[in-house]
């Protein structure tokens, strides 16, 4: 499958920039700050819905029906949106998106586009394409607003702007927007306003992700905060929303549910500012909303994930990013250290099954597996599963999804160890050569301070404990 | 075509026959049970008491997100709190100031146009079918009235319903409703009737589906679920109101049940 924009992201930079965001002092500061609130505030709101914390079990098995009988879904979803008059487009990847995307830019000769913050469209790449096809495009959420004033990508899917200070902030808009030097909050968001208002109210065109779909209605949802959704969808002449294939719901019951956690799960609230249920174009005789609504549906490698019966859970992920609230490599490294807009624990495993498990190696490496993303998550995803199994294939090759095993050496040394220590009188002879070894090497404390290579890692931060004269089999045949 | 490729690749991935996929109607119906029988009888038999409290409940849920409860006895006292925030609210773009209001029987009961004739504020009824744009094409008179909408400072809604455990205002899109009232002005006014009160989503969900009224009209085009002033923290996680839509939000609750009269579909 072809799966272009994600061929040019780059991981191997996941060493580097994580050493970056280990000196930025901001970041952390902002890190720190936003796990402490939403990571805590969605734990204590899921304590008190008030069908109980087991809401997300239930909501996992609404999302497990749903995606197990995607098909009929998605024919259901599309034969209602365009009975409502909207219209539809099943875009195989992100190539087939972005050009049905331009297609409907040219005809209405749009040379404004609007963007809602929409991690997909990042996904498949839009903005440049658009801007190669000279459409300037305007992401409006303020934080997206600012990181594309910086040419940066967003580092956190609520909170695209945290690894920026306010100083950073109106440095930026002094110098693009041409205003006052100013840090505080409330100006630069004034600022941001007024300019954007010019551009909501004269662009040709709006395009949005969305956040669920409900096949009974044959509406789309979108959520905001700020109201830049609302906008984007409301005042140019055509809206195109882009959905990942996996986010619709049968039911309009079962909509319910999902909303209210998404809510929760997103930024500890009990409903966001703006919810809007668009199904299909203005009407004759309304004033206003677009004259045409697209709806593009995208697969983009997610049949391949859904054929998997390992990782079909992924595709319940309504990508909330309540697990990067919570997880504690997220809240070291941030956003940027993943190279891609989904970045956390959900990132780890979707990037890598998005664009190949090995490109992807680093990713799912670096996570802890401690399961604070599990529970995090209003679907109850088994993310650390995940992680695991991504990692088998990693040291164990795989046909179907292309992975050449990671590291032939590492693999034999397991083998290895695994025939070690199932034979305990080797086993003891390398316990006995280890701690008469361990008298060679550098100590403090009573504690190894350095191990020779290839092992040296283990103490790079720490000291070790050596290890014991006597082994406790040894004394226990002594009879301690 | 494009859709059968896609679709066919899902079902190979599911691993299954197009002739052993569920049936799309049993799949995607909601169904209609005991429990949700019981929410349309308690939101339909609500007495005046327990509407009360769920407007106390509905003050208390939009204390925290900025949202102003104003309740009113009637349609004048309602007509007063508009004309009292025009004075004292200074236009946001301009100098002048005016205000959009949907045609809705319970914005027309205000009477603005005659309330804010001496503040000398024009009051722009947003409505294709208005006499004025006889002659002019549709196309035309939506030129004039999105000109209107955005010239406007304040802007005036109805709404559907109101939740209150959430604080929300649930706004369907019909003709002389739209959406850019509630979003594009500086400030945003819902009058709505105490009756318009339900507690929660469920009992939108339910009303929506099983009611006969609602259900025949279903969501329209464009349902907007409005929780208080927009807002944004995305510099340094300091907390702002008006991002991008209202920077203020009022609710006016008209209390006096008479008042309820006039509400469409009664
Ligand atoms: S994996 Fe769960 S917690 Fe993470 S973004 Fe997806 S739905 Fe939210």
């Amino acid at each position: 499958m072809k799966v272009e924009p994600m061929d040019e992201i780059i991981f191997a930079d996941y060493l580097a920039e994580t050493r970056k965001a280990l000196k930025n002092q901001v970041l952390q500061h902002a890190l720190a700050d936003l796990q402490n609130r939403f990571g805590r505030g969605t734990a204590l709101a899921y304590q008190n819905l008030p069908e109980g914390p087991d809401l997300r079990l239930k909501a996992h098995e609404i999302r497990m029906e749903a995606i197990g009988n995607l098909d009929v879904l998605l024919a259901t979803l599309a034969g209602n949106v365009r009975k409502n008059g909207g219209q539809v487009f099943f875009a195989e990847d992100a190539a087939a998106a972005v050009d049905y995307c331009l297609g409907v830019a040219a005809r209405h000769n749009a040379r404004l586009a609007v963007k809602g913050k929409s991690m997909i469209s990042e996904e498949i790449g839009l903005n440049r394409a658009l801007a190669n096809a000279g459409i300037e495009a305007v992401e409006t959420d303020l934080g997206e607003y600012i990181v594309q004033l910086a040419g940066e990508g967003p580092s956190h899917i609520i909170a695209p702007a945290i690894h920026k200070n306010r100083d950073d902030i109106g440095r930026l808009f002094a110098d693009r927007l041409k205003i006052p030097y100013t840090n505080d909050p409330p100006s630069l968001t004034r600022a941001a306003r007024k300019s954007l208002r010019e551009k909501f109210l004269t662009a040709d065109i709006g395009f949005s992700g969305c956040n669920l779909a409900c096949a009974e209605t044959g509406h789309i949802t979108t959520v905001s905060n700020e109201g830049n959704i609302r906008m984007a969808i409301t005042m140019p002449r055509v809206h195109v929303a882009i959905m990942g294939m996996e986010r619709v719901a049968a039911r309009l019951q079962d909509h319910d549910m999902l909303l209210r956690l998404l809510c929760l799960a997103a930024a500890a609230q009990n409903m966001s500012t703006y919810v809007s249920y668009i199904g299909g174009p203005r009407w004759k005789q309304q004033v206003d909303g677009p004259q045409e609504f697209h709806l593009v549906i995208l697969d983009n490698g997610r049949s391949r994930i859904l054929a998997d019966e390992q990782f079909r859970e992924m595709l319940y992920c309504i990508r909330c990013a309540a697990c990067l609230n919570v997880c504690p490599v997220y809240g070291k490294i941030g956003g940027h250290s993943y190279g891609h807009p989904y970045s956390g624990p959900m990132g780890a495993v979707i990037m890598p099954l998005l664009a190949g498990i090995n490109a992807g190696r680093d990713l799912c490496q670096g996570e802890t597996l401690c399961g604070a993303c599990r529970d995090a998550c209003p679907v109850n995803i088994d993310l650390p599963r995940m992680l695991l199994a991504l990692r088998a294939k990693l040291a164990d090759g795989d046909d179907r999804w292309n992975v050449v095993r990671a590291d032939r050496g590492e693999k034999a040394a397991f083998h290895l160890w695994s025939w070690i220590i199932r034979n305990r009188r080797v086993y003891e002879f390398f316990l006995r050569l280890a701690s008469w070894g361990q008298r060679f090497f550098p100590h403090h404390n009573g504690m190894i301070r350095r191990l020779p290579p290839p092992i040296n890692g283990w103490t790079r931060h720490r000291d070790i404990h050596p290890p014991a004269a006597q082994s406790f089999m040894q004394r226990w045949k002594k009879g301690l | 075509m494009e859709q059968q490729a896609f679709i066919g690749r899902i079902r190979s991935a599911l691993g299954r026959a197009s002739t052993t996929a569920p049936n799309a109607a049993d799949l995607c119906t909601s169904r209609f049970s005991a429990e949700q029988r019981e929410i349309l009888e308690r939101i339909h038999n609500r007495s005046q008491a327990q509407r009360r409290r769920l407007l106390e409940r509905l003050k208390e849920m939009a204390a925290p997100i900025h949202l102003n409860i104003i309740p009113v006895q009637d349609a004048s006292q309602a007509a007063a709190a508009v004309a009292d925030l025009v004075r004292h609210k200074k236009p946001e773009w301009g100098e002048q100031k005016c205000i959009a209001t949907w045609k809705h029987p319970l914005v027309e009961d205000l009477q603005l146009a005659n309330v804010l004739s001496d503040q000398q504020v024009p009051v722009y009824v947003i409505d294709p079918n208005d006499r004025q744009f006889k002659g002019l094409s549709a196309a035309q008179a939506r030129q004039q009235l999105r000109t209107r909408v955005i010239a406007s400072y304040i802007g005036v809604t109805a709404a559907d319903y109101c939740m209150a455990d959430t604080a929300t205002l649930v706004l369907r899109t019909r003709p002389g409703q739209a959406r850019s009232v509630s979003l594009v002005p500086s400030i945003h006014i819902g009058v709505i009737h105490i009756e318009q009160i339900i507690a929660d989503l469920k009992e939108l969900y339910a009303l929506l589906l099983w009611d006969p009224e609602d259900r025949k009209e279903g969501l329209t085009n464009c349902m907007t679920f409005i929780s208080g002033p927009s807002k944004t923290a995305d510099v340094e996680a300091t907390m702002v109101h008006g991002a991008h839509g209202p920077r203020e939000v009022y609710i006016l609750v008209i209390t006096n049940s008479a008042a309820g009269q006039i509400l469409p579909g009664r």
